[in-house]
C-alpha cells in the first residue's frame, strides 16, 4: 500500500548558489535560446544553468513557454512544423542543436513524461522495457531486472509485480503515470523532464508522484514543468519564474518564493495574475 | 416558472418526434436486410425439397387386356391401348360437358384382322405397336385444345408420324419377339429380333423430313444370325446405338454405319457376382444407360474417354432395395430422373446427377401393372384392366442437393468427377451442371488477388499519408483517394476489359519488370535525395518533396514498357504469351486475374485506403510523443506503437475491403472473360457469383431450378459478405475495446 504522508516536503538541506556553478554541478547550460514559432516568437533569448541531480521547477502562467523550453530539452520540438530554434543548449558541453547529434540518442539520455499519463497498448511489462527493446536487447534477464528495478524506483513494484504481463490501460491514473516514469528511468537517463506530471491527477495521487520526484533527483537531474506554485515550492531546489517568453527570475525555491526580486515574480506568487 | 411537467413546451413534441422517426428509420433498415433474407430463403427454399406425391383421380374401365396405358399433357385425358389395338381416351375430371371416366374416342390402329402381341412405349409419346404377325406401327396419342368461350377442350386423336400402314420391319415377315424403336427428323429406326433368331435393323429415311410427311425409304441390315433371345434392347434416340442385354451380357452395336453393324463394345456389369440384370433402360439424352439387378440396385453407365479410347464404365449405384430385384426402370423425358418399379409395386424416384433418391413409396399393387410418366413429368399414370389411376407427383427441382451443389458431380461425358458450373446449353437433354464451387472459388480468386494487388499499396499508402506526410499535403492528397472511390466500376470494368487487357497481352513482359523497376526507382531516388546537400534541399518546400518521386516513376514505367519487346526478343523468343502457352503449358486467357486484380484492386484501394488512415491518423499524438521521447526513430514508433494502435482499424479496413472485392460485379463481369473454371494461375480468368448472377439472370426461367439456384448463389454471396464484415466489426469491437482506455 501507498504510505501517505500529509506533510510537506522540504527542499533539500544544502542550498548551492545557482549563479555560481562549477562545471561539474551544472546538467545543463542554456544559451540565448530564441524559439520562434512561424513569425510568433515563444522564447525570448533564454539562459540558465540547470544544475546537476536537483529538482529545477518553471512556473509561469499559461503560454508563457515553460512547456515549449521544456521540450527543447529533448528536441521534441523538432515534431512541430515551422518551429525554429537558435541558441545552445548544452549537455557535457555540447550543443544539443549540433548537426550530427543523434536526435533518438538524445533522448535516451534526456528522458520525459507529459502531462497525461500515456502508457503504450501493451503490457505492463513491455511498457517499461520498451526503451530496452528499442536497442535490441533481447536478454530476458536483463530485461526483468530492469523492470523490477524501474518499477522499484518509480514505486510501483508492490502495487503491480503479480499483474506485470496485465494490459498497462487497466492501471489507475496515477499508477499509469508512474508506470510512464518507470518507462523513462528503465533506459537510465540523465535529466527527466516532467511535463506538468501531476495535472491530470487526483490529490492523492499527486503526493505519491511528488514523493517520488523527491526521491528521484537523488540520481536523476529533474527538469519540472508545473502551473501550480505549491507543487514548485514543495519538490523543487530551484525555481524559474517566466512571463512572455522570458526568464523573469530564476533563483531557489526558498528566495524565489519568500523574497522574489522581481515585481512581476511577486504579483504571479501572490496571485495577481496566473 | 415551474417544472410542472403540464407545461407546453414546443420541444417535448420535436423531441418525441424526433426520437420516433430515428426509431422507425433504425428498425425498418433492419426490417428490409431481415426482409431480403427470408425472401431469399423463401425462393431458395424449393431447390431442397424432396418430391411429393399424391393419387389425384381414380376411374373405372370396362376393356380387357390393356398392354399400355398413358396420359396427355395437360393431365385430363388418359388413354389405354389393348390387345386389340384399340385406343381409348377417357376424361379424367369431371368438366360441365364431361364427366369423370366418360369415354371420349375409341379408335382401332391396326388392320381388322390383327392381334396385338405387344406395345412398346417410347419415350417422347410415341408408342410401337407390334402385330401377332410381325405388323408394326407407330402412333401418337394427339390432343388438339378448342376455346370455346374461354373454356379449353381438349379433343384427342391420333396421328400417326410414319403412316397409318403397317411398317415392313423384316423382309421375310417374320414375327417379332423383341423390338427397340427411335427417331429423329430424318431416320426412324428399328432393332428387332425376330422369332428365327434374326436380329434386324431396319432404318426408314425420310424424303423429306418426318414432321412434315411421312414418305420414306427402308433400309434392311441383319445385325446378327442365330440369336435365341434377347433380355433387354434399346436404341439411342440420336441413332448412334443399340443396347442388347442377353444373359446379363452387354452388347452396344454401332448403328451409325450403313453397310455394317458393328460391335461396339461388351461389358458385363455384374461380371463379379451371382446377380443378374433384371432391366435396362436409357436416360434422357442417350448418354446412360440404367441397369436395373435382381439385387435391388440400379447401375449407371456412360462411355468415358480414356487414356486412348472410349469405355463404358460404372458411374453410380443407387440402392432400391434390399431384397426386392428391379423390375422396370422409366426415365422421364427431358429430365435425369427414373422411376424404378419392384415386384411388390414398390415405386421409386431418383435422379442420376444429383445421387438423390426423392421419394419410395407403394403405388402399384404389383410389377404387372401399367405404368407411365406424364410428358411433364408431373404426374405418373397407373393402369390395369379395371382402373385408371392418375398420381399427381410434386418433383420440381429433382437436380440439387446440397452435395451436387458443393461436392464433385461425375457428369456424363465427363472422365472423372468434377466441380462444373453449366447451367444452359442449346438442346433439350442437357445435363444441367450446377456447381456452386467454381464461381464461388471464382469470387474468392478474384477478391484475393485483387487484395494483393491493393492492400500493400493501400496500407503503404494510408501509412505514409498519415504518419509522414506533410499536413499541408496531405490535405489534398487523402480527399483526391478518397474521390477514387466515387469512379463507377463500369468505367473501371471497361478500361480493365478493353484497354487494360489487350495492353498487358501485349506488354507482358512490362508488367513484371514494373513489378520491380517502381520499388527500386522509389528506393534509388529515395537514396540520391538522401544524399542531395541541404541547400539544394531547401529549394523544395517539404510538403513537395515527394513529387520529385513522380518523374523518376514515370521513367520506371516508360522505360519498362520501352524494354518490353527486347526481353521477349531475348528470353520468350519473341512473344511472351506464347512462351506461356507452348513452353511452360500454361494456359493464357486474355482477360485474366491479372487484370482483374489490378482493375478490382484499383476500386478497393480507396475503401483501405481511407479507413485505414483514419485509424492511422487517429492514433493518439502523446503515444508517438511518448515513444519518440523513449528514444524510438520515427519508424520504430511507426512499427512498435503506431501500427500497433491502429491495428483495429486497419484490419477493419481490409476486410471491408475483401467485403467489397467479393461483392464487386461490374469490374468482375467485364474483365473475367466469365469462365467457371477452378484454377489459381493468374493467366486464368474466373467466374464470381456475382457476375455469374448478372450474366444469368436475364435468361434463366422464373420458378425454373436454375432461377432458384440463382438465388441461392446471391445467397451465398450474401453469407460471404455478411461473414466478411461481420467478422471485421467482430474484431473491430474486441480490439478497440483493448485500447479504449487511451
Amino acid at each position: 500500500m501507498i504510505d501517505i504522508k500529509p506533510e510537506i516536503f522540504m527542499p533539500s538541506e544544502e542550498i548551492i548558489d545557482i549563479n555560481n556553478l562549477t562545471n561539474e554541478q551544472v546538467a545543463l547550460e542554456i544559451n540565448n535560446l530564441n524559439l520562434h514559432y512561424g513569425n510568433k516568437q515563444a522564447l525570448n533569448n533564454i539562459s540558465m544553468k540547470i544544475p546537476k541531480g536537483q529538482v529545477t521547477a518553471f512556473i509561469g502562467p499559461s503560454g508563457c513557454g515553460k512547456s515549449t523550453l521544456l521540450r527543447c530539452i529533448n528536441r521534441m520540438n523538432d515534431l512541430i512544423d515551422n518551429c525554429n530554434i537558435d541558441g545552445e543548449i548544452n549537455l557535457h558541453g555540447e550543443n544539443i542543436y549540433n548537426k550530427h547529434i543523434n536526435v533518438a540518442q538524445l533522448r535516451r539520455k534526456v528522458g520525459m513524461v507529459f502531462q497525461r499519463p500515456n502508457p503504450f497498448p501493451k503490457s505492463i511489462y513491455e511498457n517499461v522495457v520498451y526503451g530496452l527493446r528499442l536497442i535490441g536487447q533481447k536478454n530476458r534477464r536483463i530485461l526483468d531486472e530492469a523492470c523490477e528495478r524501474a518499477l522499484k524506483a518509480a514505486a510501483l513494484w508492490d502495487e503491480v509485480k503479480d499483474r506485470i504481463h496485465d494490459s498497462a490501460l487497466g492501471l489507475s491514473g496515477g499508477q499509469q503515470q508512474r508506470l510512464v516514469i518507470a518507462r523513462a528511468i528503465a533506459i537510465e537517463p540523465e535529466v527527466l523532464l516532467l511535463d506538468e506530471p501531476t495535472s491530470a491527477l487526483d490529490p492523492i495521487s499527486t503526493l505519491v508522484i511528488e514523493e517520488l520526484i523527491n526521491d528521484l533527483k537523488e540520481k536523476y537531474t529533474v527538469v519540472i514543468v508545473t502551473h501550480n506554485m505549491q507543487q514548485a515550492a514543495r519538490v523543487s531546489d530551484q525555481t524559474a519564474f517566466m512571463y512572455m517568453g522570458d526568464l523573469i527570475e530564476y533563483s531557489d525555491t526558498n528566495t524565489l518564493f519568500t523574497t522574489p526580486a522581481k515585481k512581476k515574480t511577486e504579483d504571479y506568487i501572490t496571485g495577481r495574475y496566473g | 416558472m415551474t417544472f410542472s411537467a403540464k407545461t407546453f413546451d414546443p420541444r417535448d413534441i420535436k423531441n418525441t418526434l424526433a426520437k420516433w422517426l430515428i426509431s422507425a428509420g433504425g428498425v425498418s433498415v433492419l426490417f428490409t436486410l431481415v426482409l431480403i433474407f427470408a425472401y431469399l430463403v423463401w425462393v431458395v427454399k424449393p431447390v431442397f425439397d424432396s418430391a411429393s406425391v399424391e393419387p389425384s383421380a381414380k376411374l373405372s374401365i370396362q376393356t380387357a387386356n390393356n398392354l399400355a396405358v398413358g396420359v396427355d399433357e395437360l393431365r385430363e385425358i388418359s388413354f389405354t391401348i389393348d390387345n386389340h389395338g384399340v385406343i381409348n381416351f377417357y376424361q379424367i375430371e369431371p368438366t360441365d360437358e364431361r364427366q369423370a371416366g366418360e369415354l371420349l374416342l375409341s379408335k382401332r390402329l391396326i388392320a381388322d384382322d390383327e392381334m396385338l402381341q405387344s406395345v412398346y412405349a417410347t419415350n417422347v409419346n410415341q408408342y410401337v405397336l407390334v402385330s401377332t404377325t410381325g405388323s408394326v406401327y407407330l402412333v401418337q396419342p394427339s390432343f388438339k385444345a378448342e376455346f370455346i368461350a374461354d373454356l379449353r377442350i381438349l379433343h384427342p386423336g391420333v396421328y400417326f408420324p410414319l403412316g397409318e400402314d403397317a411398317l415392313v420391319i423384316d423382309e421375310e415377315q417374320a414375327v417379332i419377339s423383341k423390338l427397340a424403336f427411335a427417331m429423329t427428323e430424318e431416320k426412324a429406326m428399328f432393332v428387332a429380333l425376330t422369332d428365327d433368331k434374326r436380329l434386324l435393323k431396319t432404318s426408314l429415311i425420310a424424303e423429306d423430313d418426318f414432321n412434315y410427311d411421312s414418305e420414306f425409304s427402308a433400309e434392311y441390315q441383319l445385325i446378327k444370325d442365330d440369336i435365341d433371345n434377347i433380355d433387354h434392347l434399346a436404341v439411342t434416340p440420336d441413332l448412334t446405338m443399340a443396347v442388347a442385354v442377353v444373359a446379363d451380357e452387354v452388347s452396344i452395336y454401332d448403328l451409325e454405319d450403313d453397310w455394317d453393324v458393328p460391335v461396339k463394345a461388351e461389358f458385363q456389369p455384374l461380371a463379379n457376382s451371382t446377380d443378374s440384370i433384371t432391366a435396362m433402360t436409357l436416360l434422357s439424352g442417350s448418354s446412360s444407360i440404367l441397369f436395373g439387378t435382381s439385387a435391388g440396385e440400379v447401375l449407371q453407365y456412360f462411355e468415358v474417354a480414356k487414356a486412348n479410347s472410349r469405355e463404358f464404365q460404372q458411374i453410380r449405384k443407387f440402392k432400391v432395395s434390399d431384397n426386392l430385384a428391379v423390375s422396370q426402370i422409366y426415365p422421364e423425358q427431358y429430365r435425369k430422373s427414373f422411376y424404378t418399379v419392384s415386384p411388390n409395386g414398390e415405386v421409386g424416384i431418383f435422379y442420376t446427377t444429383s445421387e438423390a433418391m426423392l421419394w419410395q413409396g407403394k403405388l402399384l399393387t404389383n410389377d404387372q401393372q401399367l405404368f407411365a410418366i406424364a410428358p411433364r413429368a408431373n404426374a405418373v399414370v397407373i393402369g390395369d384392366n379395371k382402373n385408371i389411376e392418375l398420381v399427381t407427383i410434386h418433383n420440381e427441382h429433382p437436380e440439387v442437393t446440397w452435395s451436387a451443389l458443393w461436392q464433385e458431380v461425375w457428369y456424363e461425358g465427363y472422365p472423372e468427377p468434377a466441380y462444373i458450373w453449366q447451367s444452359t446449353s442449346g438442346s433439350d437433354d442437357f445435363e444441367s451442371k450446377f456447381s456452386l464451387m467454381p464461381i464461388s472459388f471464382g469470387t474468392m480468386k478474384a477478391a484475393l488477388y485483387a487484395m494483393l494487388f491493393a492492400v500493400p499499396i493501400a496500407l503503404a499508402a494510408a501509412v505514409y499519408t498519415a504518419y509522414f506526410m506533410p499536413p499541408a499535403l496531405r490535405k489534398t492528397v487523402k480527399p483526391t483517394i478518397e474521390l477514387m472511390e466515387a469512379l463507377p466500376t463500369v468505367i473501371l470494368g471497361f478500361l480493365a476489359g478493353l484497354w487494360l487487357a489487350p495492353l498487358i497481352e501485349e506488354y507482358l513482359p512490362a508488367v513484371f519488370l514494373l513489378l520491380i523497376l517502381l520499388p527500386l526507382a522509389t528506393f534509388v531516388t529515395a537514396y540520391g535525395w538522401h544524399k542531395t546537400p541541404k541547400n539544394i534541399k531547401l529549394l523544395v518546400p517539404e510538403a513537395f518533396a515527394p513529387i520529385i518521386l513522380i518523374p523518376f516513376l514515370l521513367l520506371a514505367g516508360y522505360l519498362s514498357f520501352e524494354l518490353s519487346p527486347l526481353l521477349e526478343d531475348s528470353f520468350f523468343g519473341g512473344d511472351m504469351r506464347q512462351f506461356i502457352t507452348n513452353d511452360l503449358g500454361i494456359n493464357f486467357d486474355q482477360r485474366n486475374a491479372l487484370v482483374v486484380g489490378i482493375a478490382m484492386g484499383f476500386a478497393v484501394i480507396p475503401t483501405i485506403f481511407s479507413m485505414a488512415e483514419d485509424a492511422i491518423f487517429s492514433v493518439p499524438k502523446q503515444l508517438t510523443s511518448g515513444s519518440l521521447a523513449l528514444g524510438a526513430t520515427p519508424w520504430q514508433t511507426l512499427i512498435k506503437v503506431v501500427i500497433l494502435t491502429a491495428s483495429p482499424g486497419i484490419f477493419s479496413a481490409v476486410m471491408m475491403g475483401l467485403g467489397r472485392a467479393v461483392g464487386e460485379t461490374m469490374i468482375v463481369l467485364m474483365a473475367t472473360g466469365n469462365t467457371p473454371v477452378m484454377d489459381w494461375s493468374i493467366f486464368q480468368g474466373m467466374r464470381t457469383l456475382s457476375a455469374n448472377i448478372a450474366v444469368e439472370m436475364p435468361e434463366s426461367e422464373v420458378g425454373s431450378s436454375h432461377y432458384r439456384i440463382l438465388f441461392l448463389a446471391a445467397f451465398v454471396l450474401f453469407v460471404f459478405t455478411f461473414i466478411f464484415n461481420t467478422l471485421a466489426e467482430f474484431i473491430r469491437q474486441r480490439l478497440r475495446e483493448k485500447y479504449s482506455s487511451l
